[in-house]
């Protein structure tokens, strides 16, 4: 059914990891599976006479980060199609956001991905400044990058802490490596609350800048505890990376053909671990990612090992663009407008639309937006779209589960780090 | 902002679309209008000559019957009720990646060409258009609500419905 992209032909040697070009990209070979998985396979077509055995995995096991029901047809220990069900955290943000006005929406957007809501604030409002075409002042920019990327640590702390979880209640001592994570994470949320005054829902970032500046000495302490974070993560590499049952249930698990997460729109870390070299902070800078360089984390396996790998490089590789920004914080205003007094300040009566994609943790979050092309209602969004990186990486599950087991599939599903809340919206 | 491609540009000049030069940054941050029966077309030409593999978003936004001036690029006259569907897709290869965003007019009550055939990610996306703005894509394998239950009335993101619409049992 997919249009045939041009395969390659001659299998590699053993043991090497060979590259191909497909359409320009270079992919691992390995990886290459022709065909994928049919995530609308007619079950009776499949075998009249095997005794499947539907499994509603979810919505309220733990072990789907969230309310998601995915219908699971098992032959035996193996299942054969997946039919994932959304919609149970869906909120109708999108409908709700056409009826407030511009410096209105970023605190509903925060519940989105509630895991790094300074990633949705940063990139509805960017995209709302690219409408308006304005451009926040440097110190801003620079204060935007350093919650961005302490924001990132955070989300992947708290995806690993989880994640080992549902590996294996045993990894880690039970517990113990998820309330590691959690310490190490409520260090970054303390520092947030010292900003902005709220743990969580910060509503930190507007149209044009930032609302809250840095207090006095907040670098050196933010320095501190980076420092700190940084010193704790190769304990919890020995936790997993040195232990027998992680790698019997990650290594060769959930392997993922970049071609089909290409096409799916799969992006971040999970498209990384596939070999696809593609970060928006390096290809299509924004805020101040021009200042630092970004080296970018890949791995060819494309197993769930692999993701894991790519999110504890990409911990250090935040904490590094993270200090280095916070030792040289640029001094001047933080909003390039004048403090929002009246929410209908903002107008934009263009009919035009705009496209802003940042990186977030879980890949590629994007903001479409279409302003309105009235003076009456110039001050609401006409249409707003969240491109969400999660419900793609869910679109995956159709394709990944079928041929693994369901110990498997929580695995799987568990490394794509999904965020029901973004995905239903 | 930067040019569109040469190559990309081409292919769109082969499918003989109107490509709008004014405001200039139109057609890099929004596309041109493509015709239904070319889209089909222009998708496979998009994904297998100019390599963009890589599909980022399709989102439908709905327009009450008006003066066509309200969608950039569309020129003058009236318009019907219908749908806007914006598609961006992107090409990795070769250095810097390469959006290339293209738009369709899909009015009420008719179809437009699915393009899961040509990328696969297109199933979930159209099922969330169709599902919330009501565009109806033909030759979805499996078009059906995503987000809603599959027994809701109406499409909530068209103008026409209004957000406080009552649903029993769920408000």
């Amino acid at each position: 059914m997919p249009l045939p992209v041009p395969r390659p032909f001659q299998r590699p040697a053993r043991g090497a990891t060979r590259h191909v070009e497909v359409g320009g990209v270079r992919v691992p070979y390995e990886l290459v599976v022709d065909p994928w998985p049919d995530p609308y396979l007619d079950l009776d077509a499949y075998d009249p006479d095997a005794d499947l055995m539907p499994i509603n995995w979810g919505p309220q096991h733990p072990s789907t980060h969230g309310v998601l029901r995915v219908k699971l047809f098992m032959d035996g220990e193996v299942c054969v199609k997946a039919v994932p069900y959304l919609g149970y955290l869906h909120r109708g943000v999108e409908k709700l956001c056409e009826k407030l006005s511009y410096a209105q929406v970023t605190p509903i957007v925060d519940k989105n991905d509630y895991v790094s809501p300074m990633m949705n604030e940063l990139a509805i409002n960017m995209a709302f400044e690219k409408l308006l075409g304005v451009e926040p002042p440097p110190r801003a920019q620079v204060i935007r990058t350093i919650f961005a990327e302490m924001q990132r640590v955070a989300s992947h702390l708290l995806w690993l802490g989880t994640w080992a979880m549902d590996a294996g209640g045993a990894l880690g001592g039970g517990a113990t490596l998820f309330m590691y994570c959690f310490r190490e994470r409520e260090m970054i949320l303390d520092l947030f609350e010292e900003v902005t005054g709220a743990r969580f829902h910060y509503n930190t970032h507007t149209v044009g800048g930032n609302r809250h500046d840095l207090p006095g000495g907040w670098e050196e302490k933010a320095i501190r505890v980076l420092d700190h974070i940084e010193s704790r993560l190769p304990e919890y590499e020995d936790f997993l990376r040195d232990n027998d049952i992680f790698l019997v249930r990650t290594r060769g698990v959930g392997r993922l053909d970049p071609l089909l997460a290409m096409e799916i729109g799969v992006s971040g870390p999970s498209l990384r671990a596939s070999g696809v070299d593609h970060d928006r902070r390096r290809d299509a800078p924004y805020a101040a990612y021009d200042r630092v360089e970004v080296k970018v984390p890949v791995r060819d396996a494309g197993d769930a090992l692999a993701r894991y790998e790519v999110r504890m490089d990409e911990m250090r590789e935040s904490i590094r663009i993270a200090r280095e920004l916070l030792q040289d914080v640029p001094a001047g205003p933080i909003t390039a407008l004048k403090p929002v007094k009246m929410p209908k300040a903002i107008k934009v009566a263009t009919g035009r639309s705009a496209y802003v994609g940042i990186e977030s943790p879980r890949g590629e979050l994007g903001t479409f937006v279409i302003a309105q092309n009235e003076r009456k209602t110039a001050h609401l969004p006409y249409r707003l779209k969240i491109r969400p990186p999660s419900f793609h990486a869910m679109a995956l599950l159709p394709y990944l589960a079928p041929g693994a087991t369901l110990s498997d599939i929580v695995v799987i599903a568990g490394s794509l780090d999904p965020i029901l809340g973004e995905v239903d919206r | 902002m930067s040019a569109l491609p040469d190559d990309v540009r081409a292919i769109f000049e082969r499918f003989e679309l109107d490509l709008p030069e004014d405001p200039p940054d139109l057609l890099v941050e929004e596309g041109p209008l493509v015709p239904r029966d070319k889209l089909l077309g222009l998708a496979r030409a998009l994904k297998l000559e100019a390599h963009c593999l890589f599909f980022v978003y399709c989102a439908a936004a709905h327009y009450p019957p008006g003066p066509a001036s309200r969608i950039p690029g569309m020129g003058e006259g009236e318009l019907p009720d219908g749908t806007l569907v914006a598609y961006r897709v992107r090409r990795l290869a070769g250095g810097r990646p390469v959006d290339v965003p293209f738009r369709v007019w899909v009015p009420t009550g008719e179809t437009t060409p699915s393009l899961v055939p040509v990328w696969v990610g297109a199933d979930w996306q159209e099922r969330e258009q169709y599902d919330l703005v009501g565009t109806v894509f033909e030759g979805h394998p499996d078009l059906r609500r995503i987000m809603l239950p599959e027994d809701w009335e109406g499409h909530p993101l068209r103008k026409d419905y209004a957000i406080d619409t009552p649903h029993f049992p769920w408000r």
